[in-house]
């Protein structure tokens, strides 16, 4: 018995050792550098083991009110993959509350990656674009991630302690799933009729926008971006997959920006931590 | 922020935007000496406008027990004490609005209730009443006094919900100065929920944008009054359409109402939003309270509503309330009844000042029965 435990001891050593030889500290870069791969989208995918890390610091939203004036989040790592026609970011801030019911008084966790429409040699004004010179936004929110992770659409989900008597769109009278009745609900929900679900039932928790300044959030004439965010120990780690600006082929620099609002803190629109723009490789090869 | 005049704190006074009065305004004149609670008001608006999914909780249109009742919870003392020194001199405010005091990196002063805030309307407000036999259940430390006071959103002229939206998705019509929050561009942020003082911006958590009064304004666009007017059961309110002072027609309801006989008067003037849902204040709670909420008008305006059985005019108008559902643009009394017209001078209404009294004997002579009250 004694023998075993003398050799089981240094073998314990060795295992650990050789465990944290394989996790090396990840390589760190001065500049976003978007690898040369298959984009995945699952933040705990190994391919994101393959790309160079960035520290992006962020800085308070106090240019435009309404402005954050208390610092929150202090800094978010970035990595980046492409294949040269996709571009895949991988987002992980700390964060040790989720916040992801929308409600009266309550807000939502997001991040959202910012890229200019056209690379041109001055890009645009980082505070989401400029008149004339627009910015392609995607935007990731915790409750879209938790809607498309299964949770249900009801107020009862969002509140389970909530009575609700009737609506007048789920009479008896009305066959449910009928035109007649659909339409009678949509009547209840204008937001909705106007083609402007902000919550719900959803295939992607991400969202395709352009903007042309402060105020001016619009959704993109199409959306074709991906995502995925999941909960890490210390806070989320999301991955936002985009189509690749126009113009930009592999080898060519461009910039980036990133945003992250803590809805725990009341985080939300303009009240915002954010970067400025960040350099952006898109390396060529291997 | 730019400078723009509002009559009712007699100054100019600093504003998100310049100052653009629509063509028209719509406003309202509400009789709390009136009101009863009956909350049909309420129910007319929910049945009309808010039985959607994530509406369960929203009441556009409220009626809460003053001084203690309030939906959302606090809605106003919290306000009032986050707001300093609200002096007059005279008619003229001297302390700062919302928007003169709004903090560094806001648009507002203002302050966001959580969801459990509108958990509880009316609960417990009207409980001091206890049981007839034993007493009030609840002692004061001051006079027992309540009135009702029914609220729905007051389309202001300055709206703090417009000039806080940082997405320009709140529009006030040129038309009839409706305030109208856009379904198509709202986000959701719950700017327009801090910043409204009457907290009548509520977010919708099942659409994921914030939703509020629109003044019923497919009725108004139609020369009829809000849902909440015409199936207010003690007939308190009158909808129509107010001019500024300088332009008051004695033969507008409004304008006679608010700018001549100046009985009717504007919800925390102090704030700074130029509010155009008037009040005919209570006559029988106290003058301070009053002057709180309504402003240094409130001494004239009981005065002049104590006067009114001996004020033909005044007395006549008010059987207006009520008693139509198109708008009236334009009335006048002629003897012991009043008229109303709509728009294109078209008479919508006339009704007596005193409704004929007639007495029957008790016993029927002719028939030799006794008369009842029910068939």
């Amino acid at each position: 018995m004694r023998t075993l435990s003398r050799l089981a001891l240094p073998a314990v050593i060795l295992c650990l050792l050789a465990a944290a030889g394989c996790r090396r500290a990840p390589q760190r870069t001065n500049e976003v550098v978007a690898v040369s791969q298959a984009p995945p989208l699952s933040p705990n995918d190994a391919a994101w083991n393959q790309a160079p890390e960035y520290l992006a610091k962020l800085l308070l939203q106090d240019l435009v009110e309404p402005r954050l004036m208390t610092p929150s989040t202090p800094e978010l790592l970035v990595r980046a993959i492409t294949d040269g026609s996709d571009i895949a970011f991988r987002l992980q801030w700390a964060d040790p509350a989720q916040n992801d019911l929308p409600g009266s008084g309550r807000f939502l966790d997001a991040c959202a990656v910012q890229l200019p429409k056209t690379n041109d040699a001055k890009p645009p004004a980082p505070q989401m674009g400029e008149p004339g010179r627009p910015v392609q936004i995607t935007f990731w929110r915790a409750d879209w991630q938790a809607s498309v992770n299964g949770r249900g659409d009801t107020i009862r989900d969002l509140y389970p302690n909530a009575s609700i008597d009737h609506y007048p769109f789920e009479a008896s009278s009305l066959e449910k799933g009928s035109t007649a009745q659909k339409e009678m609900a949509k009547r209840y929900a204008p937001a909705e009729a106007a083609g402007n679900r902000r919550v719900g039932p959803r295939a992607m928790p991400v969202e395709d926008m352009v903007a042309e300044g402060p105020g001016t959030l619009a959704p993109a004439p199409s959306s074709r971006s991906k995502g995925q965010g999941v909960r890490t120990r210390e806070g989320w780690a999301v991955v936002i997959v985009r189509p690749v600006p126009d113009g930009l082929t592999p080898g060519a620099r461009t910039v980036v920006a990133f945003a992250v609002w803590d809805g725990g803190r009341q985080e939300v629109g303009a009240r915002k931590m954010r970067t400025g723009w960040i350099p952006l490789l898109m390396r060529a090869g291997k | 922020m730019a400078r723009v005049f509002n009559w009712q704190i007699g100054r100019e006074m600093s504003y998100w935007y310049p100052g653009s009065r629509p063509g028209q305004q719509f406003a309202a004149v509400f009789d709390i000496n009136k009101c009863i609670a009956c909350q049909t008001c309420t129910l007319a608006c929910k049945t009309t406008w808010t039985s959607g999914k994530g509406q369960e909780y929203m009441l556009w249109n409220n009626v809460e027990s003053k001084p203690y009742g309030c939906y959302p919870l606090a809605w106003d003392v919290k306000l009032l004490q986050m707001l300093d020194g609200q002096n007059w001199n005279g008619r003229v405010y001297e302390g700062q609005t919302i928007f003169e005091s709004a903090p560094a990196g806001e648009r507002v002063l203002g302050w966001r209730p959580e969801s459990r805030d509108y958990a509880y309307p009316n609960v417990g407000e009207d409980d001091c009443a206890g049981q007839v036999d034993k007493g009030a259940a609840l002692s004061l430390p001051h006079h027992n006094w309540f009135f009702y006071l029914a609220r729905i959103c007051n389309h202001c002229t300055y709206p703090a919900c417009l000039a806080s939206c940082p997405r320009s998705s709140i529009y006030k019509r040129r038309e009839d100065g409706i305030v109208l929050i856009d379904q198509g561009r709202c986000r959701g942020y719950q700017e327009c929920v801090r910043a409204c003082p009457y907290k009548k911006a509520f977010y919708n958590p099942m659409t994921g944008t914030s939703e509020k009064c629109i003044a019923c304004f497919p009725k108004n666009e139609q020369g009829l009054q809000p849902q909440c007017f015409v199936n207010c059961i003690g007939k308190i309110r009158l909808a129509g359409w107010l001019s500024t002072p300088d332009k008051a027609r004695a033969d507008n309801p409004i304008d006679y109402l608010v700018h001549i006989k100046k009985v009717a008067l504007p919800l925390f003037p102090q704030f700074g939003l130029e509010p155009n849902v008037y009040y005919i204040p209570p006559v029988h709670a106290p003058l301070p309270f009053l002057r709180q909420l309504f402003g240094p008008g409130v001494d004239d305006a009981v005065s002049a509503y104590r006067q009114a059985p001996k004020d033909a005019d005044l007395s006549g108008l008010l059987c207006l309330f009520g008693s139509t559902e198109k708008a009236v643009w334009r009335w006048s009394r002629q003897g012991d009844s009043v008229a109303g017209v709509d728009q294109h001078g078209a008479q919508v209404v006339r009704v007596p000042i005193r409704e004929p009294v007639y007495v029957r004997a008790a016993f029927d002579a002719k028939y030799q029965v006794a008369r009842v009250n029910c068939p």
